[in-house]
């Protein structure tokens, strides 16, 4: 599992790759810390490589959602797969995040 | 200038750390009552009369006073609230915080005769009471406290800026026109503060049928589906989805729902409220054949009210299409939708709700 973050602009853009479990989530919850102190951007949780996302991953996409309001902050996910968009309607997570 | 001027102007340069001291308290404890008390005013603002000010009142009237003591705008405190109503709820928050010189206080507001129109306020000569600080220098100086409303403030400001900036007596005519607004905006003033009780008196009364459980009399809006959802109606089929994967539920607001409802054709609470009795059973269910299988222990608070929506469209039979929208109405118009709405189909469609 692997987490890119990149600026781009007046995005930023923190790029899954592999399965997102809870063996992995610890390192990613560090990995997305720069995106907790970001104010005033749109962030990007592009989630074109990511193959599975657990409870452990929900709770590190919404601890960036909760974090993003009060820094004036846009999250968006991008390129959710079929299973991972069908994890977000069971949860209800689907009208939580804006999905592109 | 004249002696006796310059002895006050002398005294005012030897209490200006002092006042300087008072304007601090005071604006504190003027800021720190209002935020108590949930009031939410335009501005709390002080000044300290500039020593080039003071020079001028004392050549106008210098011999009226005695010391600096007798000047009672030294320091001058000001509220500007939005509501007239508010006026009065820091007046009398004014009054319980300080010493109030009532034979100097004045509410304008009742001065003006019942065809005059002009300036608005209500002015309190104040000292601070030991109660707050126990320093008798402080306590013997006197401030001004003046409290009116924003448009009373707006007119004062520009009537102040018209009639004296320029030093040139004003035409009656142009007078008469300033007058007349003062009275257009009093008229204002008291609509703004009668809408906001009509208002407050309608949630009350929505509170209270919502409360009587008598739905179908409270038109749907987004006052009265907020007051519905104060109830927490969707809680117990939360609990239970929940229970099937000892998950924690997060919190997270549903007013975005409002607009689905709607779209549904509710027109009343009593409409969301028969949908929800109708279809919290097959939500449940369709919950329960979604999560099952799986061991996410993390949902959201809108998994309820998701799920009877989405099966309130299947059962109708408005499929596919019906559910993008449900999904364009949620996170608005997005491809992706298209793909969630086909997603849940295939999830929902051997469910024994589905229309055949």
């Amino acid at each position: 599992m692997t987490t890119t973050i990149s600026n781009n602009g007046n995005q930023l853009i923190a790029a899954f790759a592999g399965r997102l479990d809870t063996a992995a989530a610890v390192q990613t919850a560090e990995d997305v810390k720069p995106l907790l102190e970001a104010s005033n951007k749109e962030i990007i949780l592009d989630c074109t490589d990511l193959e599975y996302i657990s409870s452990s991953g929900l709770r590190i996409f919404l601890t960036v959602r909760k974090e993003a309001a009060p820094h004036g902050n846009k999250v968006i996910v991008r390129n959710i797969n079929a299973d991972i968009r069908q994890v977000f309607v069971m949860t209800g997570f689907v009208s939580l995040f804006e999905i592109q | 200038m004249d002696l006796h001027s310059e002895m006050i102007l002398a005294e005012y340069d030897a209490k200006l750390p002092l006042i300087e001291r008072l304007q601090t308290v005071v604006k504190t404890t003027l800021s720190d009552a209002i935020d108590r008390n949930g009031l939410i005013v335009t501005a709390v603002k002080t000044r300290i009369k500039t020593r080039e000010s003071l020079a001028g009142k004392l050549a106008l009237k210098g011999s009226k006073y005695h010391s600096i003591n007798d000047i009672t705008d030294i320091l001058g405190a000001r509220v500007i609230t939005f509501y007239t109503d508010d006026v009065d709820r820091i007046a009398a928050m004014a009054e319980k915080l300080f010493d109030i010189d009532w034979e100097n206080s004045v509410d304008k507001r009742r001065l003006h005769d019942t065809d005059s129109f002009g300036y608005n306020s209500l002015h309190y000569i104040c000292r601070l009471p030991k109660t707050i600080i126990d320093d008798p220098e402080l306590n013997a100086i006197r401030f001004e406290l003046q409290l009116r409303t924003t448009l009373q403030h707006a007119w004062a400001s520009i009537n102040h800026d018209i009639g004296y900036k320029t030093g040139v007596e004003i035409p009656r005519e142009y007078l008469r026109q300033i007058n007349r607004l003062a009275g257009i905006l009093e008229m204002a003033d008291d609509e703004f503060s009668r809408i906001r009780t009509e208002i407050t008196d309608y949630r009350r009364r929505v509170q209270q049928l919502v409360q009587n459980g008598q739905l179908d009399e409270v038109h749907l809006d987004g006052d009265t589906f907020r007051s519905y959802l104060n109830a927490r109606p969707f809680d117990s089929l939360n609990r239970r989805i929940a229970a099937l994967n000892q998950a924690e539920i997060q919190e997270v607001p549903l007013d975005n729902y409002l607009r689905v409802f709607i779209a549904l054709d509710c027109k009343t609470l009593g409409d969301i409220d028969q949908m929800k009795k109708r279809y919290e059973e097959d939500a449940y269910t369709l919950a329960r054949h979604q999560l099952g299988n799986t061991d996410l222990d993390i949902i959201s608070s809108s998994v309820g009210i998701q799920n009877i929506c989405i099966v309130c469209i299947l059962a109708q039979g408005w499929g596919k299409t019906g559910l993008t929208r449900l999904f364009n109405a949620l996170n608005g118009d997005n491809p992706q939708n298209v793909m969630l709405a086909d997603m849940t189909y295939e999830q929902a469609k051997n469910l024994p709700f589905m229309k055949s």
